[in-house]
């Protein structure tokens, strides 16, 4: 749809992508305004029930990013995180959520290049998709 | 109580400011709910910033604090700080983050400030959630472990132990000193390396606070800041540490010689080896891979390995004596061993095996037994009768008798050898040799009995009334299967091992007429080809399979052909055909192969109609032997297998009587000789252990001897052939039974024997044990397990340098004139392998070297970063060369820039352009040696363009140096992963900050030491490590440390024991608490990393400071404040 910038929530993990994602801040890599990051501990620490409120609450997308497989600071939370969504994505459709409004991706805490041309991709993704019309179609 | 939330936005000079309206920021969010206080400010982080937290907490009354400005991982201690001075708990404080990921990233300032508004509504709407939270503190060991002793492992170790504190120093090589002890000098002062490292490579010896820990690796950490854990492994030298002097000895009779690492594989050193002279520890040290598959293929473990490596070198004498350890009967093995071990040879898979039976024969041949000292013996009073003088019985009776027992063979026949005498032709096996080496057993004082035979002549019970203490069974299985055909016993068909008894005793001088053998074995062979000596007008061996099923041995039957013997295939007797009573021809039936029998071996199955008749004058049927052994159960109360072998145990060799031993063929059936020399060896140490009353088995249950990590096998060896003994030609064959095979002569043998690829590297040869004088030397050492407790490790591991063969353009490893910057150390430093000259393969020495920067580095194919010390070491190389070789030496540096950062760099450089270097700016594009003239003529053509000059050029020189690139250690991904650190993009350790912290990693209590984080030079590397040791110290002198509170804790009331979240926890952190039945966090061990919380169904786990309802509260902040 013309014009509309989504809104997406991006769970992050402190160790590998939020550092990514400040590297990339000092290395003044421009990027989309659209991603609102929440700061995690670890992408394992991340609950579906996370990513199910966001998109209820009307987030266009979510994007869940952690570090690379094996590089976890707390050993495999990340692979955990894997796991959990990957379920969460065949969840999500028959609900009525698009499976590309999810997201998961790894970025190590020296790739700063890699997030900004991540957060850049993605808004193009998301904007490809449409508004997500929860908010408009809810019956509380 | 109500929450007053005071927010504050930064401005950051311009970097907030200039794209975000802050002013319209805070606008927003006094509008928000429960914010008392929104105010705007320059520079939050200065004193007057956190001032005005700490004014409106105390006087506005605030109890939860917002500030959005930089990155949480920059300021957000500081704020936290800030308010817990003003008295309010530190965690009712939240950070949003508008400048790295806002201000810094958003071109539009409309967007900026729109995304900076839904930030500062995310951290607010949080912050109403939030809960107080305390620090918790804990210990911390004043304890400090240094991983890899290079300069800066050893720089940091000192300055913790001056400080008072223990350190423990943990190096994989033997010695320390890392890189920096190959050098020969160091720039920019010309310092010989040697000399500026020792004093500090010795302090760390003499201090008592060093635990060095050398040749040792760390395996696992466990454990938190403060209290970590770390298991190291030791691995063993095989030499002690407190006995050795370094006095070399042990170096100088070592036989294995193996490319030198230390020397960049420029050279060679033996096995047992230290890397210099002036290594700290001094203790040699012995390098040992898993057992050479020669010697774990012997039946008898007897040390090929050893011997091989021993031969090579002309020490006859030594060889034999490793080869006596196992083995009385050198000469006879080495003729008729089918050698297992030339099968397990690696050598096969370059050319062939190494000719390992019969090296040992040519020792056994060279060296005179007898000329040997008969070693000490302790005697002994007990008395052991072995019956059965074969390679089973004199073989335990020579280790019995080495142990100081009385032993007495006793030998039904008469004459000494068992089967190797009466079984094994003369051709093969000479008496003489057989002789010499019986003599060499008997005189240490084993007695022996000819014409005595168990069952006959005495029982097992009389040997007991007689005195003996213990009795082995060594009788063998002489007894031959029987055809089973009619007319088997008429005269003229005489089994097997009775024709060879007979032959070999003399009683049979001529027999005329057609032979016909019956059987494929050896046994067969043997008879066949003696049939043929003895005169025979034709010898036939029938045989009722094919020849791929014959057990003899390939080279036997080739014998055998070649001396004029028949084989006929898939041919079998039906019967005896007689005539007056004696034997006249065999009939035989034609065989078919069908389906495969017990054994494996297709069953042969006659073909119907096939019968043929054939003449024959003697009949030998060889198809097997087996024990005598029948008497033994029923009148020596010995137990038989089914094969009417003795029972013994596997291991011991004790049959069911106490104090009766078997072993040999009478135990295992009809086997090779060397298997019954190691049976006689194995009951010998049981017998001597039954005689001191000691237990058995203790110690010898049978092990896997690892087989993975060899010496790998050279790329570049020359493919040679087997040496081959020669052999005595036709015509002398057929006229006696003269010894066919010759032996090796003693150029063959030397060559063969250096041919041995040294699998296991050292070869337990045990010359060093010999040599050395201090009794240092034990090869039995084993690897230590250590569990080392600490409260901080520093990696001080430092740095590989790149292998440049994938630059194929510079030839590295096609030329053998170019050399990496660590090779061309080697050549320059006094213990190097030119002994500090800088000469070229050939022994020249260069009159031209070009020296190339930049080799990997600079490159965004391989590195994209400046490795830092090169552009300084090439001019360090250029004056080395100009001082070594001569001033008129020509010396090219093709550069790219001239990194002459530090202090004494540029005068250097200067000093150097003085000196006569040319310097040439551009950066080669090939090494040729392809000449375009004669002048370029064997040499190496550096093509490059000048690009000062804007020219072409051909430069060619005698030697090139590459200037290689300085990268992570190979093994630098799974070291991170043992201490829990990151890798930053260029593959070294990751620091928390490249310009304020490069010696902290993000986890807390493990700091970076020199070149492990980057390319540094010494001078820079010593700074490092130095601010390791002060962060190191920080923590171990203050003795405590906060953790952080943002551990995981279940709700009792909520959770529904599951235990789901146990199996998810990687520290293990979660117990079960079986009377609540529910699961609880240990506070001291979680981290807080939200596995179980993330997973919990019942929401009863949660992170403290990162709850479900905190976070639900900011994604609501976010998405529904606008």
């Amino acid at each position: 749809m013309e014009g509309y910038e989504p809104t997406i929530i991006a769970f992050v993990c402190n160790w590998c992508t939020y550092t990514a994602a400040d590297l990339a801040g000092t290395s003044r890599l421009i990027q989309p305004f659209n991603v609102r990051m929440i700061r995690m501990m670890c992408t394992g620490m991340v609950d579906p029930k996370y990513v199910i409120k966001a998109l209820l609450e009307g987030a266009d997308a979510v994007l869940i990013s952690g570090c690379h497989p094996g590089d976890c600071h707390y050993i495999n939370g990340n692979l955990k995180a894997r796991r959990r969504i990957k379920l969460l994505k065949e969840i999500l459709p028959r609900f009525g959520f698009h499976e590309g409004r999810l997201k998961m991706t790894w970025i190590g805490a020296s790739e700063g290049i890699d997030f900004a041309r991540t957060i850049k991709e993605l808004v193009v993704e998301v904007k490809a998709l449409g508004p997500n019309e929860t908010r408009k179609q809810m019956v509380l | 109580m109500s929450k007053r939330i005071g927010f504050y936005i930064c401005h950051c000079g311009t970097n907030i400011a200039g794209k975000v309206r802050t002013d319209d920021v805070a606008a927003f969010a006094r509008t928000l709910r429960n914010v008392v206080v929104a105010r705007d400010y320059k520079f939050m982080c200065s004193d007057p910033g956190q001032e005005m937290i700490q004014k409106d907490i105390r006087e506005l009354g605030l109890n939860r604090v917002v500030v959005a400005s930089c990155s949480p991982r920059l300021h957000e201690k500081t704020f936290q700080g800030a308010c817990q001075r003003a008295g309010l708990n530190p965690y009712y404080f939240q950070m949003a983050c508008v400048r790295e990921h806002c201000s810094w990233v958003t071109e539009e300032p409309d967007e900026a400030t729109f995304k900076a508004k839904t930030l500062a509504a995310a951290a607010i709407n949080r912050v109403n959630f939030h809960q107080s939270l305390v620090r918790r503190e804990v210990s911390v060991h004043p304890d400090v472990m240094v991983v890899g002793a290079g300069i800066a492992g050893i720089q940091a170790a000192l300055d913790i132990a001056k400080s008072g504190h223990q350190v423990y120093l943990v190096e994989k090589e033997p010695s320390i000193g890392g890189h920096m002890v190959q050098f020969d000098k160091t720039f920019p002062t010309l310092d010989c390396a040697a000399c500026i490292s020792t004093p500090k490579t010795v302090a760390v010896s003499q201090s008592p606070n060093i635990h060095m820990l050398s040749y040792s690796e760390v395996t696992e950490v466990n454990g938190f800041v403060g209290n970590y854990s770390v298991k190291v492994h030791r691995k063993p030298r095989y030499i002690h540490e407190d006995r050795c002097t370094g006095c070399g000895l042990c170096a100088e009779v070592c036989p294995v010689s193996t490319p030198s690492q230390f020397d960049e594989y420029l050279s060679s050193r033996t096995a047992v080896y230290r890397h210099f002279p002036q290594a700290v520890p001094i203790t040699f040290c012995i390098d040992k891979l898993d057992r050479s598959p020669c010697t774990n293929a012997c039946p008898n473990q007897v040390n090929a390995h050893g011997y091989v490596a021993l031969i090579a070198q002309g020490k006859y004498i030594e060889a034999l004596q490793v080869i006596m350890r196992n083995l009385p009967l050198p000469g006879v093995i080495g003729r008729i061993c089918p050698h297992p071990c030339e099968s397990a040879c690696r050598r096969g898979e370059v050319d062939s095996p190494l000719s390992i039976c019969a090296l040992k024969r040519f020792v056994a041949d060279r060296v005179d037994l007898e000329e040997l000292p008969i070693p000490e013996i302790t005697k002994r009073d007990e008395k052991v009768a072995i019956i059965g003088s074969g390679p089973a019985g004199l073989t335990a009776a020579y280790f019995l008798a080495l142990d100081g027992y009385q032993v007495t063979i006793l030998e039904a026949l008469p004459v000494a050898g068992g089967m190797l005498r009466v079984g094994i032709p003369d051709y093969r096996l000479p008496p003489e040799v057989l002789d010499k080496e019986i003599r060499a057993i008997t005189r240490l004082g084993v007695d022996i009995e000819f014409n005595t035979a168990l069952g006959k002549d005495f029982t097992i019970d009389e040997l007991f009334a007689q005195g003996y203490k213990a009795v082995y069974v060594g009788i063998g299985a002489h007894r031959s299967q029987k055809l089973n055909v009619a007319g088997e016993d008429a005269e003229g068909v005489m089994h097997g091992m009775e024709f060879l008894r007979r032959a070999n005793l003399g009683e049979l001088p001529g027999i005329p007429g057609r032979v016909i053998i019956v059987g494929g074995g050896d046994v067969a062979i043997d008879a066949a080809r003696v049939a043929a000596r003895l005169g025979a007008s034709k010898v036939s061996i029938f045989y009722r399979r094919t020849r791929r099923e014959m057990p003899a041995r390939e080279n036997e039957v080739e014998d055998a052909l070649a001396e004029g013997v028949e084989i006929q295939y898939l041919t079998a007797p039906s019967q005896v055909l007689t005539m007056d009573g004696k034997a006249a021809g065999m009939r035989c039936i034609r065989m078919e192969l069908g389906e495969p029998d017990a054994s494996g071996r297709r069953r042969p199955v006659p073909v119907a109609g096939s019968e043929f008749e054939v003449e024959a004058d003697l009949i030998i049927p060889a198809i097997g032997q087996a024990p005598d052994s029948l008497f033994l159960a029923e009148r020596e109360g010995l137990s038989l297998s089914r094969k009417g072998t003795v029972e013994t145990d596997p291991v011991t060799f004790a049959t069911n009587r106490e104090g009766v031993f078997a072993g040999g063929d009478a135990q295992s059936g009809p086997w090779i000789a060397i298997s019954a020399v190691a049976q006689g060896r194995e009951a010998a140490m049981s017998i001597s252990r039954f005689l001191k009353g000691e237990e058995l088995g203790a110690g010898r249950e049978p092990a896997t001897v690892p087989q993975e990590h060899f010496s790998p096998i050279p790329d570049d060896l020359q493919v040679q052939p087997r040496a081959e003994m020669a052999t005595l030609s036709m015509n002398q064959r057929q006229t006696g039974f003269e010894e066919v095979e010759l032996g090796l002569t003693e150029e063959q043998a030397r060559a063969e024997a250096q041919k041995c690829l040294n699998c296991m590297v050292c070869s337990e040869c045990l010359e060093c044990v010999k040599a050395c004088e201090r009794n240092a030397v034990d090869h039995s050492m084993a690897a230590e397990e250590l569990e080392v407790k600490v409260g901080t490790i520093i990696l001080a591991t430092g740095f590989d340098v790149m292998d440049p063969t994938p630059l194929k353009q510079y030839g590295y490893g096609r030329f053998k004139e170019v050399y990496t910057g660590l090779e061309f150390e080697r050549l320059n430093n006094a213990v190097g392998p030119t002994g500090g000259q800088i000469l070229m393969k050939d022994g020249n020495k260069p009159g031209s070297v070009a020296i190339v920067h930049c080799v990997g580095s600079r490159d965004v194919n391989h590195h994209e970063y400046c490795s830092r010390v090169c552009c300084m070491y090439a001019l360090k190389y250029g004056h080395l060369i100009k001082e070594k070789v001569g001033h008129d030496t020509r010396v090219y540096n093709f550069y790219i820039d001239m990194r002459c950062f530090g202090k004494g760099y540029e005068e250097f450089y200067r000093r150097l352009q003085e000196e006569g270097i040319t310097f040439i700016r551009g950066r080669p594009a090939e090494i040729s040696d392809e000449p375009a003239g004669p002048q370029e003529q064997g040499k190496l053509m550096v093509i490059a363009e000048d690009t000062l000059l804007g020219r072409r050029m051909r430069v060619p020189v005698d030697m090139v140096v590459l200037c290689t690139a300085m990268q992570q250690r190979k093994d630098t991904s799974e070291v991170a992963r043992v201490f829990g650190i990151s890798q930053g993009g260029d593959g070294f350790f990751l620091e928390e900050h490249p310009k304020l912290g490069p010696m902290t990693t993000a986890t807390d209590g493990i700091f970076l030491a020199g070149a492990c984080q980057g390319p540094k030079d010494i001078p820079d590397t010593v700074s490092h490590a130095s601010g390791a040791a002060a962060q190191a110290l920080a923590l171990a002198t203050l003795g405590k440390v906060e953790i952080s509170p943002t551990t995981s804790w279940i709700d009792p009331d909520v959770c529904a024991g599951c235990q789901t979240c146990i199996k998810l926890c990687a520290y293990s952190a979660i117990e079960f608490d079986a009377r609540r039945g529910v699961s609880v966090v240990n506070e001291a061990v979680c981290k807080g990393c939200g596995s179980c919380s993330g997973f919990c169904p019942s929401g009863a786990a949660r992170i403290k400071h990162f709850t479900a309802k905190q976070v639900f509260a900011e994604i609501e902040g976010m998405l529904d404040a606008i």
